[in-house]
């Protein structure tokens, strides 16, 4: 597959609210998105007028949607995880997953397992079908060095299944087996938290994205590098790329046009390129070229990107952004 | 009217005793020896039970017993974060509200300690500044009035040094520490017109002022000898001699002298771990314990500067860790304080320059927000559990209860049993502690 010339929005839907997480229905082509008033925002973006759905179910934002089969799988910062029917949006089961903020949840590609992370700094998974926890997986300190609270930020399965990784915010990274919940490996990926011990005294960053090639042999891991001033998203992006058996990095993408998180990581599935989404104040989408190890496109959007989604099939991207839903064509 | 040095400004009521003369006096009851001494301002001898009896005394007696601890939140603390939450409201963040002790009134999940102990505490929520510029805005909220071209102002720390110090007191009157970088400049730390006398002891490094400690190359002996000698060539000169400068030689020794003998009170290790752990392991726990200690000793002013909560990025990741630090910290010193007897004496505020704003910006971030924050006071003359102020339902504007800093200031002066219409003479103008017809929020005093 060739790298995509086209990089660009194609379209622009406005909400009041902050859309935080996304998935696509390869099926029926609908969007649902996590959003800061607590609801499940749905909307076909290829309909000639979309019109979006609300569903309620969360206290708080919810920053992790996933599809299982029939299911929707959402959790938010109110701990719980949500299972509903996603042709109708009708709850099947509401659960306490975490004590803390969830931060991301993500589906098997054969839609068996979800994996949920949270600030209590566990990885949980669950029987997509009936909602029975299998395994705990803990292996992320609870408090930073600095004797602040850690956040366990991402989440992602290889593409067969098999694998889980999970990093935390001082980018502690941790592969697991999916199937039996023992830790297979860990790697340390420092350069996307920031503690200022001097100006400011607090942290900033940690790395927000995890995507498994499509091998599963690398695992890319997308943040922010060291920021200088800590009261902005001012650190420039940053992709790493390690072979996760190993512990050795392959590549190294720092952004060079744009500063900020990288949100969300893609990749594509020949494993030529990697897409990368997020930004600090406004946003950015970069096209990672893996060969060439250089960034091949990167182009400034509206504001600040969460999540995104992508259809190879169409080459389109749709990403939950602040205060909209941006379609993006990438082929 | 006394007459003091006409560089040092002097109360303005005619009314009131010479604070000098009174405290020459009533230095015994800090040293213990409570009953035997006399009082050298009235014409006839007259002991410390006596004095009680006599209420402008008293007064000044209960005064000076009394000590603050200012948290001061640099950089703007976000009031949605900490004791004005929104849930649910659009402006209202991820984070949930939980219930207190206090009925009906209900704080950020991030403090569930502060939630047990808010029966100590009175919530300032209306205040509303109209700076919301780091420097402007921490000036504001130090001096508790706008600046004038042609006074210099002395700051809440330097007056509450000059009202609840004692001239003899070998330990400071006032200690800020500010060890960020970021904002250090914005905080003031002035005596204005009351003179360097009043200036804070700064440190910004660590717990403990540096070079506090003999020279190694000096052993304790001359050490010793070398002040007897210094203090027997003064005595010597000074020997019929009048004059203020003299005096003031010998007292900025002597406070030397006694900053020296008491380093371990800046040295919180000090402390059994049990104590430690109520503050925690932080830089921002380790100084507010070591203030603790340091109001115990007889320091009427202590200010901790917790840098940097302007959170234009990341707002709730940023209020994640500096709330849950603060909750920790702030609930250990009340408890502290309480368990030692102090809380009654001793009066912690919690401060910024401004708040942050109700709208979130695109990287999830809260810019600097003047017109609807909060604050806090907590122990010392005030009416616990009460809380002041009611924004609307978004947070963006004061609908009852608006607070200026003035106001709040005169709450502080009140809470601490000084009358903050009192005036300094400065020159020919008499300047009151608040400009005039500021009045204290009464809602919140006991």
């Amino acid at each position: 597959m060739a790298l995509p010339n086209e990089c660009k929005q194609t379209k622009d839907l406005s909400r009041k609210e902050i859309l935080l997480s996304v998935v696509r229905s390869p099926a029926t082509g609908r969007i649902y998105a996590g959003a800061s008033d607590g609801k499940i925002h749905s909307v076909d973006p290829a309909a000639e007028k979309p019109e979006f759905t609300e569903w309620e179910g969360h206290g708080s934002y919810v920053t992790g949607v996933a599809l299982a089969g029939p299911s929707l799988v959402s959790g938010g910062y109110d701990g719980r995880l949500v299972w509903r029917d996603a042709a109708s949006g009708t709850i099947s089961r509401s659960l306490e997953a975490h004590a803390r903020w969830i931060r991301k949840v993500v589906a098997s590609a054969d839609g068996r397992w979800i994996a949920s992370v949270a600030d209590d700094m566990v990885c949980r998974v669950w029987d997509a079908a009936d909602g029975k926890l299998l395994h705990e997986l803990r292996g992320h300190a609870e408090r930073t060095p600095q004797h602040f609270p850690s956040m366990l930020y991402a989440c992602a399965f290889s593409p067969d299944g098999t694998r889980l990784a999970t990093v935390d915010r001082v980018g502690h990274a941790v592969v697991w087996d999916a199937a039996t919940g023992k830790s297979l490996a860990t790697f340390e990926v420092p350069g996307m938290y920031t503690w200022d011990p001097k100006q400011r005294i607090h942290a900033i960053g940690g790395p927000r994205s995890l995507a498994f090639s499509p091998d599963g042999q690398s695992l890319a891991v997308g943040g922010m590098g060291q920021v200088g001033n800590i009261d902005h998203l001012e650190g420039k992006t940053r992709v790493e790329i390690f072979r996760w058996e190993k512990g050795e990095r392959s590549h190294e993408f720092v952004g060079d046009q744009f500063k900020g998180l990288v949100e969300r990581l893609i990749y594509h599935s020949s494993g030529e390129w990697l897409l990368a989404f997020g930004g600090d104040s406004g946003g950015s989408v970069q096209v990672m070229d893996l060969a060439g190890n250089r960034i091949h496109k990167q182009e400034k959007a509206s504001t600040h990107l969460h999540d995104a989604v992508y259809d190879e099939s169409t080459g389109t991207a749709v990403i939950a952004a602040h205060n909209r839903l941006l379609v993006w064509n990438i082929a | 009217m006394t007459t003091e040095h006409p560089s040092v400004p002097v109360e303005a009521s005619a009314a009131r005793p010479s604070r000098r003369g009174f405290l020459g006096s009533s230095a015994a009851v800090g040293a213990g020896a409570f009953a035997a001494k006399t009082l050298a301002f009235s014409a006839a001898p007259m002991t410390l039970l006596d004095a009680f009896r006599q209420p402008l005394l008293a007064d000044e007696l209960k005064r000076h017993d009394k000590r603050v601890i200012l948290l001061w939140l640099a950089g703007g603390a976000s009031q949605l974060e900490t004791f004005d939450p929104k849930p649910g409201r659009p402006t209202g963040g991820p984070f949930r509200a939980i219930q207190t002790r206090v009925p009906g009134v209900s704080i950020s999940e991030l403090m569930p300690k502060m939630a047990q102990r808010l029966h100590h505490t009175a919530v300032v929520r209306g205040l509303s500044t109209g700076n919301a510029d780091h420097g402007g805005g921490a000036r504001l909220m130090h001096l508790g009035r706008r600046e004038e071209p042609t006074v210099k102002f002395p700051d809440l720390g330097a007056i509450l040094a000059r009202e609840l110090g004692r001239p003899e007191s070998q330990v400071p009157d006032y200690v800020t520490f500010y060890t960020a970088t970021e904002g250090r400049g914005n905080a003031v730390g002035q005596a204005g017109f009351l003179g360097s006398r009043y200036s804070p002891m700064y440190l910004t490094t660590d717990t403990a002022p540096p070079n506090l400690r003999r020279l190694a190359s000096i052993t304790e002996n001359d050490h010793r000898e070398r002040g007897d000698l210094r203090r027997e060539l003064s005595d010597r000169f000074s020997t019929g001699r009048q004059s203020s400068s003299l005096a003031s030689h010998s007292e900025a020794f002597a406070r030397v002298g006694g900053l020296m003998a008491s380093d371990k009170l800046f040295d919180a290790s000090q402390e059994p771990q049990a104590i430690r752990d109520m503050y925690g392991p932080t830089l921002f726990g380790e100084q507010t314990l070591v203030a603790r200690r340091l109001i115990e000793a007889g320091v009427p002013f202590v200010k901790i500067s917790r840098a940097w909560w302007d959170s234009h990025g990341q707002n709730f990741e940023t209020h994640l860790e500096l709330v849950s630090e603060l909750d920790h910290v702030m609930s250990g010193l009340l408890d502290d304080l309480e368990q030692r007897g102090l809380l009654d004496h001793t009066l912690v505020v919690t401060l910024s320059e401004f708040g942050r704003t109700p709208q979130i910006n695109a990287s999830l971030g809260r810019d600097h927000f003047a017109n609807a924050w909060s604050a806090t006071l907590s122990g010392c003359g005030i009416r616990r559990g009460s809380v002041y102020g009611v924004t609307d339902e978004n947070g963006l504007n004061v609908v009852e209860g608006k607070v200026d800093a003035g106001q709040f200031f005169a709450t502080i002066f009140q809470a601490l049993g000084i009358d903050h219409e009192k005036s300094y003479q400065v020159g020919a103008r008499p300047i009151p502690l608040t400009n005039p017809g500021t009045k204290p929020i009464r809602e919140v005093l006991a």
